[in-house]
Formats: structure tokens, C-alpha cells, sequence
């Protein structure tokens, strides 16, 4: 049942704050129309995991054992706070987070923006004003004791306890950093910075992050290499095996360049390419060696894996993925750095890892899709678009377009490879995230994909549908277009969720498998439809 | 994470199920495992597949590529699926006593 709910009530002892009802979800065009019960929880479970926000579980808060460990929890979390608000603890972010919590003017026009909150049926709590108020109200009334007049006029009656705060991280997993609400405030508040450094406070001050993210993650990255659990010797024996495939493919064997010093540009792909899409490097190989680029793979710890979840709640762990980076590049000699189809590792290598990266660490660095573009506009290789004759829609990574105004390479290869390229609605800056952005894709645990296939991704299944709606024939395959390893992830659980491929012949890619099947040198079609 | 018997013996599993102990792993252990992804009685071809994931995850510590797997072991994504409704990652792996697999895969 949707029920009103005010910011007071966010630490009151309930089993569960808000119970989502299939009914109450954003309406999908048949036949995906049936409303369909969400997985629950396991009472064992239940009792285990904090779980009192919306029912579901994104990091797995384990509850206090006595009345001290909580005291203790508050405390470290108004003490994280602290630090989260001052200069010398949070140089890198303090100037926006200071700024979207002191300007918002509360006009909720940010609202109707946000993905997760319309396809909930406008759940109150996933609003993306509704987390920030409750820190706005944390610090009004916990730290700024010393302005009492104005405490008295903004506080309002939030009590610190461990429900709320484990309320409020969970919370910070309900937004997929998508930045959407962002773009339409027109005071530029920027309510996915404030989830990120909620998140950013409970990992660093507080030792709770979402496993996938930080132990199997960041953590599993610095150590063994990538996060996928990929070492330097899985590897090359993964490497060998694309360059039969390839041999297979075109009819000729391409070595694939690993730590080859001196060369012009180091190649850096999400690693889950490697291991789930490993057509897709193969695809980028074959377009390298075609344009005649100088080219390397690196083999060194985090060098062969582009992805830096550090970005999605943690600084150090940024920092650290982002040097490890940019040292394999160094060693190697490149001249550039550049990063393959990766929405979030752009935003890292490319936006963010300006503040980390200094001196002989800043590589210069850029995303692979103009280059892209430029082969397929410019007659580099030789295309022939007939082969790419089926629907085919491009779904746009939140950090390519929005935050970084990728928009045009992409679409510019489409259309002069793609005889049915159709757009989406909305698309370009205004898309929507796929769903699975700032960690969703890969959270698999309990019931969390569940929430990530019915809410955050639900808009995406929506605008699919409808842009393949001329087409419904499932004998007629069509390609949603995905230049991102984590939105390729996400579509795929989507797909299936959905039976998409049983009902509308809807099947998922990335963007170079596009080109390199238009190839005319090619023996036999480079996208193969039975890995749907 | 909870304890519980399979093949007789106590192991750890997480919540969806994988095994935290891998050297405890053997065919019981897989065999009641299997029972429990709707993958049992295990024939020939379950083996198949669940010794070549076993080989290569002890050889490489990880899981290989979906692709590599079909190839390797001659059984397409179908079949795969119809042994271990689970599908490739979620069941066979679990069955063979794998970490569940991490990262954007
Ligand atoms: S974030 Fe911006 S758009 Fe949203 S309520 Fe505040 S001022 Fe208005
Ligand atoms: S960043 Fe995206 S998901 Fe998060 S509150 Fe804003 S619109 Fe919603």
C-alpha cells in the first residue's frame, strides 16, 4: 500500500516503512502487462539483515547486538558526518555537497525525473529530495547546535537510531546515480551527490559498503587484478581463446597486442567483457588491426580491468583503482589512454581521475567512440550496411551522455551502419539510466535484482518495448545497442526477466559487434542471436 | 552465511547458495546440490560440464567464459540450460562448487 509518508517517520520501528505492490508499479504495453509478485526475503533472512526500509537488500546491514553497539553506530556515523562536512576530510566533493544541501528550494520540480521514483508509482521514499532531507535534517538538528536560532526553525523531530541509519544506506542503494533529477533543477542540486556521498560516508567511516562493490569488488580488484576475479594468467588464457575465435570468424589469426611497450594508445576494457561479451573485445581487435592503430592490452594488476566502483562509494578506493590505471599506462609508454565500452569507467578515467591523477600519471585520456566513429564516417573499413538489416535501438550510459555529452559518435555509426535504426524516448542527455548504473548491475544477492528488474530498470523495459513496438513479431530479431559492459549486464537479466527474447525477439549488444558484422570481410555474421 | 550438510558433510554456503568452502567440494556435496537446482539425477553430460568448470576453476581460480565453455565441451547454450535450469553461471557453477561469479559479468 502507498501511503504518505513524512521525513519524521523514517526511524520509527516498523517491520517494514513501505511495502511495494505490484500494482502500484509503472504500467509495461502487453504482454508484459501482468502484474508479477516480488521476491521476499526469507524470515531467517529478515532476522539476519536490516530489511526494514522497502523489504529488500542491497548491502545487508547485520543489526547491533546490544544497546552499546548501537550507540557506537550513531556515533560513528554523526562523527563520519563531521568529517563528511569539513574541508581537510573531504576536499574532493564538499564544495557540491555543501551547495545541493544549503540551495535546494524544495520545488520538487526534479521529481517526475527520477526513474526509480515514477516507476515505483511514486513511492514516496524514492524521491530525489527525500534522502537528502533527511541528512539536511540530521545536520540541522545534530551539528549545527551552535546556530540555535535557526535550529529551531528547520529542525524537525528526527531521532538518531540504528534503524534510521541503516534505513538511510539502504536508501543510498535505491538511486542509480543516473543524475537525471540533476539536470532538470534549475539551481544545478545534484541529489545523486548526496546518495554517493551517503554511501561514501557509511564505506569510510563505517566499514559498510555492498560486497560486490568493496570485498569482491574494489578490494578483489587491487588484489588479484580485476574484479570479475580475473588473474594475469586467466587472462591469457582467455586472450588465446579470442584470438581463435576471431581466427574462426574472419578466416585469419590477429594477435592480440598485451603489454606491448611503446605503443601509440593502452586499450582498457571493463574486464566483464572478458569473461561474458568476449565478442566484444575481439570486435575492437578486429577494428585496430583493420585502421592499422597502434595499440596495447595491459596485463598488469587493474590494467586489464576498466571498471572503478571506488566512484560509486568510496574516494580511497577510487583513488587507488585510478592510480593502479593510469601506472600500468605509464609503464607501458603509451601516449593515451583509452577506455572501451565502460559508461562509469569513463566518468572515472576520464572526469574524475582529473583531481587524482598529477605529473607523469596524467596520461591523456579519452573514450574510444569518437575514434569509432571516425573509422566507420570516414571510410576506414570497408562496411556494408545490408548486413545490419533488423531493429535496432541505442540505449545511452547515463555517464557518457548526461555527464559527459558523448551523444553524437554513437549515433553517427548507427545510423550509417543501421538500415532500422529507430531512437528511443527520451534519449541522448535526457535518457534513462538502464537500471543497473552505480552498482545495481552487478548487486546479485537476496532480493535486490528482483527490485532492480521491477523499479530502477522498469523505465528502460518501457522505452524498449515502445521502440520496437512497429516490430512485435518475435521471429523479427531486433538489437538494443549498449556501449557499456554494466548496462549490457543489466539488459541481459532484464531480457530474461521479462522472456523478451521468447515474446519480441529482443536481444542485447554492444556497439563495435555492430560494426565489425557490417563488415564486408567478413565470412559469415559476427553478432550470433543463440547467445540471447 | 549458514551452515548446512550436504554429502554428509558440514559446508558454508551464502545466501543464494554457493559453497564458501571449495576444498570441501566433492560429488556428494555436487550431487546434493544439484538436487536443489532442479539439476539431479546427474548424467553424463552434467558431469561433463561440471568436471570441465571444476578443471578450469582450479587451474585458473575463476570461472570460464560461457562461450569458452560451450566450446570446449561441445554442448550449446540449450542443452546447458536444460541440464542445469539454473543456467551456465547460477547453477552449473554452483553445482561445481564455484564462488558465484563477480564483477560486470
Ligand atoms: S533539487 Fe532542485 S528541482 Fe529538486 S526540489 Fe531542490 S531545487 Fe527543486
Ligand atoms: S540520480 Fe537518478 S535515480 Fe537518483 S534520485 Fe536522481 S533521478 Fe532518481
Amino acid at each position: 500500500m502507498k501511503r504518505k509518508m513524512k521525513i519524521e517517520d523514517f526511524g520509527r520501528p516498523a517491520r517494514q516503512l513501505v511495502t511495494l505492490e505490484p500494482s502500484d508499479l509503472l504500467p509495461l504495453p502487453p504482454p508484459y502487462d501482468e502484474p508479477r509478485p516480488l521476491k521476499q526475503l526469507s524470515e531467517e533472512q529478515r532476522e539476519r539483515y536490516e530489511a526494514s526500509l522497502d523489504g529488500f537488500v542491497g548491502i545487508g546491514i547485520t543489526k547491533p547486538a546490544s544497546a552499546k553497539e548501537e550507540e557506537e553506530f550513531v556515533r560513528k556515523f554523526l562523527s563520519g558526518l563531521k568529517k563528511l562536512l569539513s574541508k581537510e576530510n573531504n576536499w574532493t566533493f564538499l564544495q557540491p555537497l555543501v551547495h545541493s544541501l544549503d540551495y535546494c528550494v524544495k520545488c520538487q520540480l526534479c521529481n517526475d525525473s527520477c526513474p526509480a521514483y515514477v516507476a515505483s508509482g511514486k513511492q514516496e521514499i524514492y524521491r530525489p529530495t527525500f534522502r537528502p532531507e533527511i541528512l539536511r535534517r540530521i545536520i540541522n538538528k545534530y551539528l549545527k547546535k551552535e546556530s540555535g536560532i535557526l535550529r529551531k526553525l528547520t529542525a524537525s523531530d528526527i531521532d538518531l537510531n540504528f534503524t534510521l541509519l541503516a534505513r538511510l544506506a539502504e536508501l543510498a542503494y535505491r538511486c542509480s546515480l543516473c543524475r537525471r533529477c540533476a539536470q532538470v533543477c534549475p539551481l544545478g542540486i545534484d541529489n545523486a551527490l548526496i546518495s554517493r556521498e551517503i554511501r561514501k560516508l557509511f564505506s569510510q567511516e563505517m566499514g559498510i559498503a555492498v560486497r560486490e562493490l568493496h570485498e569482491q569488488g574494489t578490494v578483489q580488484q587491487l588484489k588479484v587484478g580485476s574484479s570479475t576475479g580475473i588473474t594475469p594468467k586467466a587472462l591469457a588464457n582467455i586472450i588465446a581463446f579470442m584470438e581463435d575465435d576471431i581466427e574462426e570468424k574472419m578466416g585469419r589469426r590477429i594477435e592480440i597486442p598485451v603489454d606491448k611497450e611503446g605503443a601509440d594508445m593502452l586499450l582498457l576494457h571493463n574486464a566483464g567483457e572478458f569473461l561474458a561479451w568476449p565478442e566484444n573485445p575481439e570486435a575492437f581487435a578486429i577494428l585496430l588491426d583493420a585502421a592499422g592503430i597502434s595499440w596495447t592490452l595491459s596485463s598488469e594488476i587493474a590494467g586489464y580491468d576498466a571498471v572503478n566502483y571506488g566512484i560509486w562509494y568510496d574516494d580511497v578506493q577510487a583513488a587507488r583503482v585510478a592510480i593502479h590505471h593510469a601506472e600500468a599506462a605509464r609503464r607501458l609508454k603509451v601516449k593515451k589512454i583509452c577506455v572501451g565500452e565502460c559508461g562509469h569507467s569513463h566518468k572515472a578515467m576520464l572526469v574524475i581521475a582529473d583531481r587524482i591523477l598529477t605529473g607523469d600519471l596524467n596520461i591523456p585520456r579519452e573514450s574510444a567512440l569518437p575514434l569509432l566513429a571516425d573509422l566507420v564516417c570516414n571510410g576506414k573499413i570497408k562496411l556494408d550496411p545490408k548486413r545490419n538489416d533488423f531493429p535496432v535501438t541505442l540505449h545511452d550510459p547515463c555517464n557518457m551522455v548526461r555527464l559527459m555529452g558523448i551523444v553524437e559518435p554513437q549515433r553517427k555509426i548507427v545510423r550509417a551502419i543501421c538500415p532500422q535504426f529507430r531512437e528511443m524516448e527520451p534519449h541522448g542527455v535526457e535518457n534513462y539510466c538502464c537500471g543497473g548504473g552505480s552498482g545495481f548491475a552487478i548487486m546479485q544477492s537476496m532480493n535486490f535484482p528482483d527490485w532492480r528488474n521491477n523499479v530502477s530498470a522498469r523505465m528502460k523495459m518501457k522505452q524498449i518495448l515502445e521502440a520496437f513496438g512497429d516490430v512485435p513479431d518475435p521471429a523479427q530479431k531486433k538489437y538494443v545497442c549498449a556501449p557499456c559492459s554494466n548496462c549490457k549486464g543489466l539488459l541481459r537479466d532484464l531480457i530474461e526477466y521479462h522472456g523478451a527474447w521468447e515474446k519480441s525477439g529482443i536481444f542485447y549488444g554492444g556497439l563495435v559487434e555492430l560494426i565489425v558484422n557490417a563488415m564486408t570481410d567478413l565470412k559469415k555474421p559476427f553478432i550470433e542471436w543463440e547467445w540471447h | 552465511m549458514a551452515k548446512v550438510t550436504l554429502g554428509g558433510i558440514e559446508i558454508e554456503i551464502d545466501e543464494d547458495g554457493f559453497i564458501q568452502e571449495p576444498d570441501k567440494w566433492n560429488k556428494e556435496v555436487a550431487e546434493d546440490l544439484a538436487k536443489a537446482e532442479k539439476a539431479y539425477p546427474m548424467g553424463e553430460d552434467h558431469w561433463k560440464l561440471v568436471n570441465y568448470l571444476r578443471d578450469y576453476y582450479l587451474k585458473y581460480e575463476i570461472a570460464p567464459p560461457v562461450r569458452m565453455l560451450v566450446k570446449q565441451t561441445g554442448l550449446d547454450l540449450k542443452k546447458i540450460y536444460e541440464l542445469f535450469p539454473g543456467g551456465p553461471a547460477k547453477g552449473a557453477c554452483k553445482i561445481a562448487g564455484l564462488p558465484k561469479p563477480t564483477g560486470c559479468v
